[in-house]
């Protein structure tokens, strides 16, 4: 029975990755033995999949400059909706494989890029860019870690002008950092096997990430021949939109592209253009804003306590919080200073009350999550801006004349 | 009329039960169960008959003794499909048209004998042995009966159910349960009907849910009903018809429950005869009776016509194509792994899994998945599962051009002789016996339509005969209301067995079609 959950979000990823929706799809067996396939067969959608043809666009830092970011694109050739299989470990030690089944069945979506991408960077930021997109949408948590998100990797070299290399398929990436390493390397490989006089095999590889490479993955199969047929359990999915939908038909019943398209959330292009233009920020700043779970709203509940530009505020954002953040693997769900605190101590700062080394200073104190406000530990470390005139007058005196005694 | 009686305390749900249970111990020769649920068969009477105690019934079902094809999935009772895959397997869960007699409080009496995974048409190669036919044993067969020398023990002479639902058939003909589950892909429920004198319902494709059988070919299977008359098979249908949200291919209308009438009238009627249906092989009998059928409905005022389905003659092959595809898929999950049976060979997975599955299935069963792989294979496919499934629609669209024309039933014979006794049926294999005795019967399933067998009369031998009827996509009503005016015309006889009458029962005495409604 097919969970209407999964088609919806299926639609949804489909619509803001600029896809064409199908509204008719179909639902296809692929046949195969294997121990974490129970049934012998998965469904999937392999003749008329859910959504096709869309794109995705990207930024990349060139040369490794923030302030220099180019926009990409990569284009989607589809998405489908199928099942997961089972998950196999493989126990060396005792010569066993366990089967866990609990995952068998579960509803997954394909996308499928096409080879648009050149390097590592470009792969890394492509798939960034779509797992934001997945978690603002809801459709996924898709965390790599955790399997939510799974990525494989299909790299091959050509030279310039020439048809496409044959092509390695990279598998069991676990990060988007070890996506970049894995298909820098791999490339690299290829380079080195072609222009050894060697050739590539159409072969499925995985990635090791204590090695940092690529090695030839047990071999599943010969060719294998699918024996699609189709799935005689899943009648055509039909899905409606607002032109197409009968009049009498039972709203519960149906999925309704038009529907769904006009409950899409921001996607994270469209968010981090509104930051910019509403706080004044730079694009690479909404950036770093958006890659950081829940570093936006602190930012802003920041700026809406506070009457510091949020020009300025979001320097302490970035450089002073994220890095604290980073230091400690915290998240910012996790950080001991709160929104409220860190607009207190900038509004200190921004009424001159305190200067910026001493805002660093105190900072470093309310880390400690001992709950004092920052104007308790300005006054405790007597931390305070000396305003008056004259006050000063005397301390210069002072030092000097301490100067003159050595 | 067992319901009746039952409301109104002539007979005690478990007094019925008892009976029932008595006699298929007295009956085991005939090998129509595979399981008896003795124990939860006398719970679910004992709970019936407190029910009727309060005066609160659940239907016309309550306290009814029935038997399930072993196909479908029964919660806690032994599910085998008559495989040695299968052997021991208890499933978790109801299979949903079991669920829906039991919650009308109909007592499960058990699991009934089948073909190997349903495939067959003789119910003779299970893992349990044949089911014999009850008729076999009847006083009409054996007095018309010459044994061809003094010394052949009647016990070899012995006459098959027909397939595969065979048990369910045999145990609604020799009374020891009142209706019975068989599943029909391609004649499964009708065919043993014929052979056994009991109605034999094929339902329309998308009207009772598939949850729960075991399948077979997905895109044609259907639970089938066995009852001893019409009426008591329009109240089953009555409690399984409806959506199931756990079978996408049910369809999501509304079913109303509906009640044939008293006196049907098939006046206004159109019935259409095909004439490819008069098959080589079709004994004379039977035409003949196909004749008489046909001038029973001329005499009573319904419009009587040839017609024509061109591409009958196809569908045998498009069937084998079809099926063992669908079949080599659905098997595919039998591999030892998360149940059923698992070979002792564990030098790797693939060598588990091949000894499991050559342990597991029978010859035909494997012959079915090796043909069904071959049909499905990147080369073959567009040559074979393709082109079958245009041809499956031409078959399709033959039946609906018919119908569009002003037919509203067809008639038909259901199978091309009486049953023949077992070691004649044994001298040809599975698959050409089933391309033989499928011919009349499988097409329906091709285009989904509902079937029905009506038991007709007595051969020359004195065993039954059956002719089919095809209606309209939904039609069941109407369908089922020429079936029952069809019945009451030809009168067809009670069998009659010793073993019944020993376990004579007031009830069973009274009824002339042995009705429970």
């Amino acid at each position: 029975v097919l969970n209407r959950r999964c088609v919806e979000a299926a639609v949804m990823t489909g619509l803001a990755l600029n896809c064409s929706i199908n509204k008719k799809s179909l639902f296809d067996r692929k046949h195969y033995f294997y121990a974490d396939l129970p049934a012998g067969y998965q469904i999937t959608q392999q003749r008329v999949p859910i959504a096709v043809n869309g794109s995705l666009s990207y930024s990349l830092c060139k040369d490794n400059k923030m302030s220099q970011m180019v926009t990409k694109t990569v284009r989607i050739k589809q998405i489908q909706l199928e099942q997961d299989s089972g998950k196999s470990l493989h126990d060396d030690t005792r010569n066993q494989t366990l089967v866990d089944l609990n995952r068998a069945g579960v509803g997954l979506m394909e996308v499928v890029m096409e080879p648009d991408m050149c390097c590592g960077e470009e792969a890394a930021a492509a798939v960034r860019e779509l797992q934001l997109i997945l978690q603002t949408l809801g459709s996924s948590q898709a965390v790599m870690a955790e399997g939510q998100l799974r990525v494989d990797a299909n790299v091959s070299v050509h030279h310039p002008g020439e048809p496409y290399g044959v092509r390695t398929e990279v598998k069991n990436i676990n990060s988007i950092r070890f996506l970049a390493k894995a298909v820098d390397y791999e490339i690299q490989r290829q380079i080195e096997e072609l222009e050894n006089g060697g050739t590539i095999l159409n072969e499925t590889r995985a990635f090791d990430s204590k090695l940092g490479c690529t090695v030839p993955m047990r071999d599943k199969e010969g060719k294998q021949d699918y024996r699609f047929m189709p799935e005689p359990n899943l009648p055509p999915l039909i899905l409606y939109d607002a032109k197409s939908l009968p009049a009498n038909m039972n709203h519960q019943q149906v999925v309704n592209i038009d529907w769904i398209n006009e409950r899409l959330p921001d996607l994270p292009s469209v968010k981090r253009a509104k930051l910019v233009e509403r706080y004044g920020i730079l694009p690479e700043h909404s950036f770093a804003l958006l890659n950081e779970d829940g570093l936006t709203e602190f930012f802003e509940n920041v700026v809406k306590q506070t009457r510091m530009k949020p020009k300025k505020v979001i320097g302490w954002i970035l450089n002073v919080l994220l890095s604290y953040l980073k230091q400690h693997s915290l998240t910012v769900k996790e950080s001991p200073v709160s929104s409220v605190l860190m607009a207190d101590l900038l509004n200190l700062l921004e009424k001159k009350e305190i200067s910026s080394t001493a805002a660093k200073q105190v900072l470093a104190e309310l880390w400690k999550g001992e709950g004092k406000t920052p104007l308790e530990i300005v006054k405790e470390k007597k931390l305070e801006l000396i305003q008056d005139q004259e006050e000063l007058e005397q301390i210069c005196q002072a030092v000097i004349d301490g100067q003159e005694n050595e | 009329q067992v319901s009746a009686a039952l409301k109104e305390g002539h007979v005690s749900p478990r007094e019925l039960c008892r009976r029932c249970l008595a006699l298929i111990k007295s009956t085991r020769f005939l090998n129509a169960y595979i399981t008896v649920a003795e124990e939860t068969a006398l719970r679910q009477a004992e709970e019936s008959e407190e029910r009727y105690k309060r005066g609160q019934p659940l239907g016309v079902l309550d306290g009814i003794p029935v038997a399930v094809k072993d196909n479908f999935n029964t919660a806690g009772i032994e599910t085998t499909c008559a495989s040695n895959m299968l052997k021991g397997y208890i499933s978790p869960y109801n299979a949903t048209v079991v669920q829906k007699l039991l919650d009308q409080g109909a007592v499960l009496l058990g699991k009934t004998n089948l073909d190997e995974f349903a495939m067959g048409s003789g119910s003779t190669d299970g893992v349990f042995g044949p089911v014999r036919n009850p008729w076999s044993y009847s006083r009409q067969y054996k007095e018309k009966s010459v044994p061809k020398s003094h010394s052949e023990d009647k016990e070899s002479n012995w006459v098959i159910t027909g397939g595969s639902s065979g048990g369910s058939a045999a145990a609604v003909s020799s009374f020891t349960c009142f209706a019975a589950l068989g599943s029909d892909t391609g004649g499964s429920t009708r065919n043993p009907a014929a052979h056994c004198g009991v109605v034999g319902l094929k339902p329309t494709y998308g009207l009772i849910s598939r949850h729960g059988l075991i399948p077979l070919v997905n895109s044609m299977d259907v639970p089938g009903i066995l009852t001893r008359c019409v009426d008591d098979a329009a109240v089953v249908l009555g409690s399984l018809a409806g959506h199931d949200p756990k079978d996408s291919t049910t369809v999501q209308d509304n079913f109303k429950p509906f009640e044939l009438p008293d006196l049907p009238d098939v006046s206004k009627l159109c019935i259409g005869i095909p004439k490819e249906y008069q098959a080589p092989g079709l004994s004379s009998e039977i035409l003949a009776l196909w004749s008489k059928a046909a001038d029973l409905f001329k005499n009573a005022g319904a419009k009587v016509t040839e017609v024509s389905l061109p591409h009958t003659r196809y569908s045998i092959v498009c069937y084998h194509v079809l099926c063992t595809a669908e079949v080599a898929s659905n098997m595919a999950r039998f591999d030892g792994l998360e149940y059923g049976h698992r070979s002792e060979m564990n030098r790797s997975t693939e060598s588990m899994y091949a000894a499991t599955r050559r342990e597991g299935f029978n010859d035909v069963v494997r012959g079915r998945i090796l043909a069904g792989n071959y049909f499905l294979l990147k080369q073959n496919y567009e040559n074979y599962f393709i082109k079958a499934q245009k041809v499956r629609r031409l078959i399709a669209s033959d039946f609906v051009k018919v119908f569009g024309s002003g037919v509203d039933v067809l008639l038909t014979p259901t199978t091309l002789s009486h049953a023949v006794p077992y070691l004649e049926f044994i001298k040809e294999d599975n698959r050409t016996r089933s391309a033989q005795d499928d011919i009349l019967t499988q097409a329906a399933n091709m285009a989904g339509l509902p079937a029905i067998n009506v038991p007709t009369a007595l051969s020359e031998r004195g065993l039954p005969i059956g002719l089919q009827f095809i209606g309209r996509s939904f039609q069941e009503k109407q369908l089922l209301t020429v079936a029952k005016w069809f019945e009451k015309q030809v009168k067809f006889p009670m069998i009659q067995l010793e073993e019944v009458k020993r376990h004579n029962h007031d009830v069973f005495q009274h009824q002339k079609s042995a009705s429970f409604s």
